[in-house]
């Protein structure tokens, strides 16, 4: 089974490439949406799955990568490419900026601190000229939704390949070290703040680049979409549900949500909310490690997987 | 001048009623380590609890508010007992992740029962005012603040000087002591997290007299009620209130002297500012 | 003595106004085993934590191998070649205790294993030594208590370490148990480690140490051979009525 297993990946990612090509525009870019918010999930995954820090504001990457590219390419008149490169700096410089300081709070006020951050830079965003304030910006036009599809399947499967290569390496031990035990990974040699930092970084990288390609997709943005809040939880939720910390959790994850709301939503207004609700009250309660853990738990001990779940944490 | 006087008392007012947002998240936050991300919406609830007692029973709304309250401590009860309490062990990200779908369910029944529009709860003294030495003070913002600074009272007497208020700190401070002692944690978790509800919907109904409320107010106001519940320590009643005022100062003053969209920046601002420059001291809470 | 592996003069910890640890000094030479005793709450689990980074001296100095590392943080005198286990046991939950155990070959002196295959290796050695190789993949949390110890043991052998703080690892244990950790320690210091151990278990204190220092109150009230610091009135004086067995 594990030799073939690495088959299976190539081979998933051919057939989606070839989606466009044999299905309407409707689910073309039903799967554009798709795909990027897997990848929101899997840059997620890095620091909330892996690191054990849940960062609720990873929008805010999301939203700089998407403005960055908006900016560079209807202010400056740049290319595609140098627009999405100017959006990762973006990103990846706020990473690093205010990495640092947010990294030494742990649990709920690390998460709230990301939270702050996205509000603010949100708002900020909101009252710069070049940014188009409140209005927003205008990107030129491409039509091609094949391309962008293509585009956001590639930066899926390398933002899920580095989350594969880290799972296997020095760095992922590390990382699952700080999430498990900050202070016993210090001890043990491992520069946490660095760790930390890199790992954030490299979420912010993969947001940014997200953000920036469907911003020319769309060609309008403006601050409520760019720095989408909802999204954030979206990420999160997609992540643990699908397994937090493993390497296709996430994308797993992202799918199937994705799939099913999107089934809700065409149903009844706000009835898709509803489900996501019950979906997440009900998921944390009864498989709180996701989908691929529920996988391999419902093989072991059948329906006691989610007795014992029920029952393991309360008080 | 007389406008700075005025903005400051409006500020102040509407601190008052911050700090009594941020009370109900402080206390179950910091006695139950649960981050209440469906505290908006309880607030929100309280609202739409308070305007129906008064449009359809016809009850005076300050009058209204404690059966309103009573109402939300045995919805805050109920969702300890039935679901809070299944997690409480687990790490603190599932308590973030509930509550937060929670919220989602929350809103969207708000929507479904009560619509999107708008509803001000509205008696006849809430257009009133009175003047001191040039500045307005409105009756129904001056109710609110009084009533928030009552609460924040009785929550610190409660806390105090009753025995639940002991157990509840005892069960904060360390869980199996407060079991020695013959606390039962299950009863104090369910009591502390009711009484967070009953203040949120104290709070969402005073706003509701203040301001208006929809089914989406929710969001906001959890995002502020954070900000004030840290400011003033989580759970010392006094402080919060304190942590609600500075809030809503700053936000009264930043509207007058800059723009009213940096309201939002402000408050934001303030909390991560507040989470970098003092982690020492909230590391010892986490 | 000879050139001393590390020394600590004048350590001292205030807590907020509570003094912990009050003008600590003493040295130790490579590949000895200094013994670390005092009644409960006299300090001795903060000078451990002073050494291996965990906390920050109020005044004094730390020197390892003639440097200066009371300015250092944790991870770099880990890779210096300090390692430590903890009172409060901290396996990483999650993990299994191969994985466990492999955190510490991949991260400890000098930086640890590069290649993960290699320090996997690396702990498959370390589990036979403390003899836990028959539950290698099983999750450290179902490890019970003296088992749980040796895993906090390999772990922090797995580090490679060049001197090694063990806190009371006897804890618990009964008695052929501490025989078994007593050997394991021997064997360790064959191995080239130093080590300073923080115990309570008299028998084991006494068949380990070269050397011992007693705390009091964060106050060093004796150090010197074991024998002679055992018999010193002050010592026992100190234990009255305190002493465990």
């Amino acid at each position: 089974m594990n030799r073939y297993r690495w088959l299976a990946l190539p081979i998933a990612a051919a057939a989606l490439a070839v989606v466009p090509w044999v299905t309407s525009d409707t689910i073309v870019q039903y799967g554009i949406n798709a795909l990027l918010v897997a990848t929101l999930a899997q840059a997620w995954n890095v620091i909330g799955g892996f690191s054990g820090y849940p960062s609720f504001g990873n929008s805010v990457f999301y939203g700089l990568g998407t403005y960055g590219t908006a900016i560079a390419m209807a202010q400056f008149h740049w290319s595609f490419g140098s627009g999405l490169v100017f959006g990762a700096v973006l990103g990846v410089a706020c990473a690093l900026l205010f990495g640092i300081p947010i990294l030494r709070l742990r649990g709920p006020y690390f998460a709230i601190a990301t939270l702050g951050l996205a509000a603010v830079m949100s708002a900020i965003t909101a009252t710069v000229e070049i940014a188009g304030k409140n209005i927003g910006l205008i990107l030129p036009l491409f039509r091609g939704d094949k391309l962008f599809y293509e585009l956001s399947l590639i930066l899926l499967v390398a933002a899920t390949g580095t989350v594969a290569w880290i799972a296997r390496s020095r760095f992922g031990a590390g990382l699952v070290a700080i999430r498990e035990d900050e202070d016993a990974a210090q001890v043990m040699g491992i520069n946490t703040t660095m760790y930390k930092v890199a790992a954030l970084t490299v979420a912010a990288l993969f947001s940014a680049l997200a953000g920036g390609i469907h911003a020319y997709w769309i060609t309008f943005i403006d601050p409520a979409s760019a720095f989408d809040p909802s999204l954030n939880v979206r990420m999160v939720i997609m992540t643990l549900f699908g397994g937090p910390g493993t390497v296709l959790g996430p994308v797993l994850g992202a799918f199937v949500l994705s799939a099913v709301s999107e089934v809700l939503a065409s149903q009844a207004t706000g009835v898709a909310s509803l489900f996501y609700g019950f979906v997440i009250v009900i998921a944390v309660l009864v498989m709180p490690k996701g989908l691929l853990d529920l996988v391999q738990g419902f093989r072991e001990t059948g329906w006691r997987y989610f007795v014992d779940n029920l029952r393991r944490y309360r008080i | 001048m007389q406008l700075f006087g005025q903005i400051l008392v409006n500020g102040i007012l509407l601190g008052g009623l911050y700090g009594l947002m941020g009370l109900g998240m402080g206390l179950v936050w910091g006695v139950l380590k649960i981050v209440n991300l469906a505290h908006g919406a309880l607030i929100m609830l309280g609202g739409y609890a308070l305007y129906y007692l008064y449009t359809k029973a016809g009850i005076d709304p300050f009058l209204g508010l404690p059966l309103a309250m009573l109402a939300m401590f045995v919805l805050g009860y109920l969702l300890q007992t039935a679901l809070l309490n299944l997690i409480v062990r687990a790490a603190q990200l599932n308590t973030l992740l509930l509550t937060f779908g929670l919220d989602v369910v929350f809103v969207y029944l708000a929507q479904l029962l009560f619509t999107a529009d708008f509803r001000t709860i509205n008696p006849p003294y809430a257009g009133k005012n009175v003047s001191i030495s040039g500045v307005v003070v409105p009756y129904a913002q001056f109710g609110a603040f009084l009533v928030a600074l009552v609460l924040a009272g009785l929550l610190f007497l409660v806390l105090e000087k009753t025995r639940t208020g002991r157990a509840i700190r005892a069960t904060a401070q360390n869980l199996t002591a407060a079991r020695l002692y013959g606390v039962n944690p299950k009863r104090i978790y369910a009591i502390t997290f009711g009484a967070g509800a009953a203040l949120a919907g104290a709070a969402g109904g005073l706003y509701g007299i203040v301001s208006q409320i929809t089914p989406y107010i929710g969001v906001t106001l959890t995002a502020k009620s954070f900000v004030i519940a840290i400011l003033g320590g989580l759970d010392k009643p006094l402080g919060v209130i304190g942590g609600g005022l500075i809030l809503g100062i700053a936000e009264a003053m930043a509207a007058l002297y800059l723009d009213p969209t940096y309201t939002d920046i402000i408050s934001f601002g303030l909390l991560v500012v507040v989470l970098i420059a003092r982690p020492a001291q909230l590391l010892g809470r986490a | 003595m000879t050139e001393p592996l590390f020394e600590v003069r004048h350590l001292t910890k205030r807590f907020r106004g509570l003094i912990a640890v009050s003008d600590v000094t003493f040295r130790v030479a490579p590949r000895e085993i200094v013994g670390l005793i005092g009644p409960n709450g006299a300090g001795k689990t903060t000078i451990i934590s002073l050494i291996s980074g965990t906390l920050v001296p109020s005044a004094g100095e730390i020197l390892f191998e003639g440097r200066h590392i009371e300015r250092l943080p944790a991870y770099r005198r880990a890779r210096l070649g300090i390692g430590r286990t903890f009172q409060v046991m901290k396996p990483f939950p999650g993990l299994s205790v191969l994985e466990n155990v492999t955190v510490g070959a991949l991260f400890g002196t000098g930086g640890g294993e590069r290649r993960r295959e290699r320090a996997e290796e690396k702990a498959r050695e370390w589990l036979e030594f403390t003899g836990l190789a028959r539950r290698m993949d099983q999750p450290a949390e179902a490890l019970g208590g003296p088992d749980r110890k040796r895993l906090e043991f390999a772990k922090a052998l797995a580090m490679n370490p060049k001197l090694l703080l063990l806190d009371e690892v006897m804890a618990g244990l009964n008695s052929v148990e501490v025989d078994q950790v007593v050997e394991l320690i021997k064997k360790v210091r064959e191995k080239g480690v130093t080590i300073l151990v923080i115990e309570h278990v008299m028998k084991a204190i006494r068949r380990l140490s070269d050397r011992l220092l007693v705390l009091h109150h964060g106050q060093q009230i004796a150090e010197g051979r074991t024998d002679e610091v055992l018999s010193d009135p002050r010592v026992v004086e100190a234990y009255l009525g305190k002493r465990r067995q």
